[in-house]
């Protein structure tokens, strides 16, 4: 009971009952909720408000499109398709370096040649370049 | 102390209270944390490698991939310190690897599988294989990750992948009854090419309605009844706070991938029926041969569980195994029990199989 001393020593919590009522509350509410969304009806209404948004939208998108796409060209300025097909040719570059990339780390992978032995007719001949300087 | 000297007790400190949760609910908190560099990156994608904490001789030899959703930040794996998947793993000894697929602009709208699994994900691979010199490795793929992870694995069945995990992998869309999402795109209600002609991306905003509209009062009002039941617990507010700025952080979809998974596969079922053709290849799922693992949370309402049963029949794998976790979608991976249920039963399936 509220007011009263748990058996932990802890103060009673007051709110504790409405805390009970409120979530057994929107415990029901939730799954009210959740049925509801998960019909046919539901699907249907938000289909239908989405449909109607856009195709009330549709006009104003493409009077600001032209617009801004005119008062771009007026200013010299790029636009917003210029910038994508930019952006896309930069992704070609970078796929281009990758392949670039991937050959590179093939041939830092490759063994490399194994050094010849002193002894041999091509490392004596260094061995003497080196003696004499050259 | 009296009922009365409670309620005042209580109101006096109203104020304090209202502060705090205005405050956890506008700010955000510093997230992925865990220390990482970039080995590769194309376009929005970016590959990174988490900074190994084990030595060399401890550590698995075998890399592991993870791969997120795309409409989603990826950070939701390595939330914040001491409650991190990705900084658990790191501990456990693994070479760590997260492909970011990053935001798509207007110039990404076609962008569709075809693109990130046969360009993206290759050339990702093959960087992760050179940088840490291994030709074997593992990939986890997370809800439309596992999408991705799968039809790579089947795609590309020889290219080393030794194992394959399955997080909440929505593969399966025979059952329209069970998934909400189904019906909410079927054809009758939803034009999806009027959506993305006027958006050319599907917008982060419109895909995090849809995931909060699927439980609404638990995540439009519940949500915040917990945070603020909870208030004066700072452990819980801190938890609270990185949930909500990786919620609040949403990325769009590619207009043609959000096509396909639309059409080919929430209309088609195209995946399942081993009809699903990406860039002239037949996705068929018995080419997969790699060790797998698939976790199903039992009550996701995102991915309900009948969307990731049926892969298991259809792969080759002898080596297989299904789990199933108490929890939602995101929940088995970053709710409060993931650290003692799925995390370990991740790394102990993984462990020997990384040798």
């Amino acid at each position: 009971m509220a007011g009263e001393r748990v058996a932990n020593g802890k103060d009673a919590d007051p709110m504790a009952a409405f805390r009970e009522l409120r979530d057994a509350y929107m415990d029901a509410w939730s799954k009210t909720m959740v049925d509801a969304v998960n019909t046919e009806a539901y699907a249907k209404a938000t289909g239908t408000m989405l449909d109607a948004y856009l195709s009330a939208s549709s006009p104003f998108r493409d009077a600001l499109e032209k617009t801004m796409l005119q008062a771009l060209q007026q200013l010299n300025m790029p636009s917003h398709a210029d910038f994508v097909s930019l952006a896309e040719r930069l992704t070609n570059v970078e796929m281009k370096l990758d392949d670039m990339d991937a050959k590179l780390d093939e041939v830092v992978s490759i063994p490399k040649k194994p050094t010849r032995p002193p002894g041999s007719p091509r490392g004596k001949r260094a061995a003497r370049r080196r003696k004499e300087g050259k | 102390m009296s009922e009365a000297a409670l309620i005042a007790d209580e109101l006096l400190g109203l104020p304090e209270k209202l502060n705090t949760f205005s405050k956890a609910v506008t700010t955000k908190v510093p997230i992925a944390q865990t220390p990482k560099q970039l080995v590769w990156a194309l376009n929005k994608a970016k590959l990174y490698r988490y900074i190994p904490v084990v030595p060399e001789e401890k550590r698995h030899p075998v890399p592991l991939l993870m791969v997120f959703a795309l409409m989603n930040r990826p950070y939701i794996l390595d939330l914040r310190p001491g409650h991190s998947f990705v900084e658990f793993m790191v501990k456990q000894g693994y070479d760590l690897y997260l492909l970011d697929w990053g935001s798509p602009g207007l110039e990404d709208k076609h962008l569709k599988f075809d693109d990130y699994t046969l360009d993206y994900m290759p050339r990702a691979i093959r960087k992760m294989k050179a940088v840490s010199g291994v030709e074997e490795f593992s990939m986890l793929g997370w809800c439309i990750g596992a999408i991705l992870a799968t039809t790579y694995s089947a795609l590309r069945p020889d290219d080393g992948l030794r194992n394959l995990i399955l997080l909440t992998a929505p593969l399966d869309f025979s059952d329209k009854q069970g998934i909400t999402f189904a019906r909410w795109v079927d054809e009758r209600f939803f034009d999806v090419d009027k959506v993305l002609e006027a958006t050319g991306n599907m917008p982060g905003e419109m895909i995090d309605y849809g995931a909060r509209a699927l439980k609404p009062v638990e995540n439009y009002v519940l949500n915040y009844l917990k945070l603020w039941d909870n208030i004066d617990n700072p452990q819980v507010v801190q938890a609270w706070r990185a949930m909500n700025t990786w919620v609040t952080d949403n990325v769009p979809l590619a207009g043609g991938a959000f096509r396909q998974l639309v059409v080919d596969l929430y209309r088609h079922d195209r995946l399942m029926r081993g009809e699903w053709v990406i860039r002239g290849e037949r996705v068929d799922l018995s080419r997969i041969r790699a060790n797998l693992l698939t976790v199903i949370a039992e009550t996701d309402h995102i991915t309900p569980p009948c969307q990731s049963e049926a892969v298991m029949s259809k792969v080759s794998s002898e080596d297989k195994e299904l789990f199933r976790v108490r929890g939602g979608h995101i929940g088995i991976m970053a709710g409060s029990g993931a650290d003692k249920i799925t995390w370990p039963h991740i790394e102990r399936w993984l462990a020997p199989r990384s040798k």
